[in-house]
């Protein structure tokens, strides 16, 4: 077992694709291939890539009711080089739904809130994740919280793996990313900007905002930060300096779900199987999240395609 | 087939100073019959089933009894169980039940079926866990394995 993936709040994924998709309006699906069910939230999604890329994890969280019966058991179905460490609390787990229009490149995500966690539960999750720390080398914890779990939760999650010499990487956005960031920086950070282009309380809008929130990630302690740009663009920050990653490609935005979750996948293969440099572990992650573009459903990319999408990247240096 | 041909990979597991209460719980969210008891380093120290703790809870006499007929009612079933249900499992736990990923799946059925067991751990060479197998699990992957 080399990794351990924490998902505070998993999700039964739903992914359908309908050309044209409009509001109020009814639509109805004849090809069950454009109806796709997979288990997932952003830690999840992460064990799954490392799977395909034929790495071992531990994925750990929370999951409730018969929705989380079901992730549980389709998690496990999808390979057996992943091993569930999951507490079960009372409520159902979530379900996502995501709208993908192909045809007019729109992507629409309905993210429901998550069951309930109470102190007990969390106290259990925390004497299970200090056991589950023993085994791994990397810990990722990646994505949101579902209600009763507070906004420093992540801090301790942290502390405790640095403290036991593991590798933390972290995907996360708002509150939740701005007080681990400030309270025991993870050594990789990339703030989720799905929703909306902030990070650590600020806006971004132009260039050198994310260059300032990189350094500031940077000042931490963090070893790497990635932080997307304008969709398709990254800003990397390393103690050496601060890149701009981008491809000759066209991507189309209705192609980004999950990539994610592949790049940090992708930057986890990197640093365990390639080497501990920084910079090309973001440029790996990078030409794994493009080379998932090319698949609309949760398809994971193979390691051959990941290292022709990486010819297509072009770097260059902002500081 | 081997053992980790039919396992669950799934650690879920408690400690020896956790509550009774605590497995009953588990295992009723997860739908398991048992857990293994494990140390902070996730070495298996034991395992707890529900036998064990209905064992715990029936009265001292039931074992003398050629019936549970005899017996009036549930109440001091329950009575005790509430009397157990703050104890800790390491009160209850019996001797570790383990086999390796690379044992054979007969063995494992052989170990089940003759002590009983309905659940068992799988470790790995340092003793930690990595998974379980079950009765049900392993009919399950007999059944698939023919088709």
């Amino acid at each position: 077992m080399e990794v351990l993936t924490v998902t505070m709040n998993p999700a039964l994924d739903r992914e359908i694709a309908i050309d044209n998709f409009e509001l109020n309006k009814l639509h109805r699906i004849f090809d069950p291939s454009r109806y796709f069910m997979s288990p997932g939230g952003k830690g999840i999604n992460v064990s799954m890539a490392l799977a395909n890329f034929g790495i071992e994890s531990i994925a750990t969280g929370v999951l409730g009711g018969y929705i989380g019966r079901i992730v549980e058991e389709e998690l496990r179905a999808y390979s057996n080089l992943i091993t569930t460490n999951f507490i079960h609390v009372d409520g159902e787990t979530r379900e996502n739904i995501t709208i993908v229009d192909d045809l007019n490149g729109t992507i629409t995500e309905i993210n429901a809130p998550g069951p309930q966690v109470n102190e007990r539960a969390l106290e259990d999750f925390l004497r299970r994740y200090k056991m589950g720390l023993s085994r791994v080398k990397i810990v990722v914890i990646s994505g949101t919280v579902p209600p009763g779990v507070p906004l420093d939760f992540y801090n301790p999650l942290v502390s405790m793996a640095k403290e036991k010499g593991k590798m933390v990487i972290m995907e996360a956005r708002g509150q939740l990313l701005k007080n681990s960031v400030y309270s025991s920086c993870p050594d990789v950070v990339k703030p989720d900007m799905r929703a909306e282009n902030r990070c650590l309380g600020r806006d971004l809008k132009v260039v050198n905002d994310y260059i300032e929130a990189t350094r500031e990630i940077l000042k931490y302690g963090a070893k790497l930060s990635v932080i997307s740009y304008e969709y398709v663009k990254d800003v990397i920050g390393t103690k050496d300096g601060i890149w701009m990653i981008e491809t000759e490609e066209d991507v189309s935005k209705a192609h980004l779900l999950g990539t994610g979750d592949t790049y940090v996948a992708g930057m986890v293969y990197y640093l365990l199987r390639k080497g501990d440099d920084m910079l090309g572990a973001a440029e790996f992650g990078y030409a794994a999240a493009l080379a998932k573009t090319k698949y609309l459903k949760k398809v994971f990319p193979k390691l051959e395609e990941i290292e022709k999408a990486r010819k297509t990247l072009k770097i260059e240096r902002l500081m | 087939m081997k053992v980790k041909d039919v396992m669950i990979r799934d650690i879920t597991a408690v400690f020896a100073d956790q509550k009774v209460e605590d497995v009953i719980r588990i295992c009723a969210k997860h739908l398991f019959t048992g857990l293994p008891v494990v140390d902070d380093e996730m070495r298996v120290i034991g395992f707890i089933s529900e036998s064990d703790i209905i064992s715990g809870a029936v009265p001292s006499y039931y074992s003398m009894l050629q019936s549970a007929s005899f017996i009036p009612d549930t109440n001091q079933f329950k009575r005790n169980l509430d009397r157990i249900k703050e104890k800790p499992i390491s009160e209850f736990m019996t001797k570790p039940r383990i086999v390796k990923e690379n044992d054979s799946a007969i063995y494992a059925a052989d170990l089940l079926i003759r002590n009983g067991w309905r659940a068992m751990s799988v470790v790995d060479e340092e003793g930690k866990l990595t998974g379980i197998v079950t009765r049900m699990r392993l009919l399950w992957s007999m059944l698939e394995e023919e088709r």
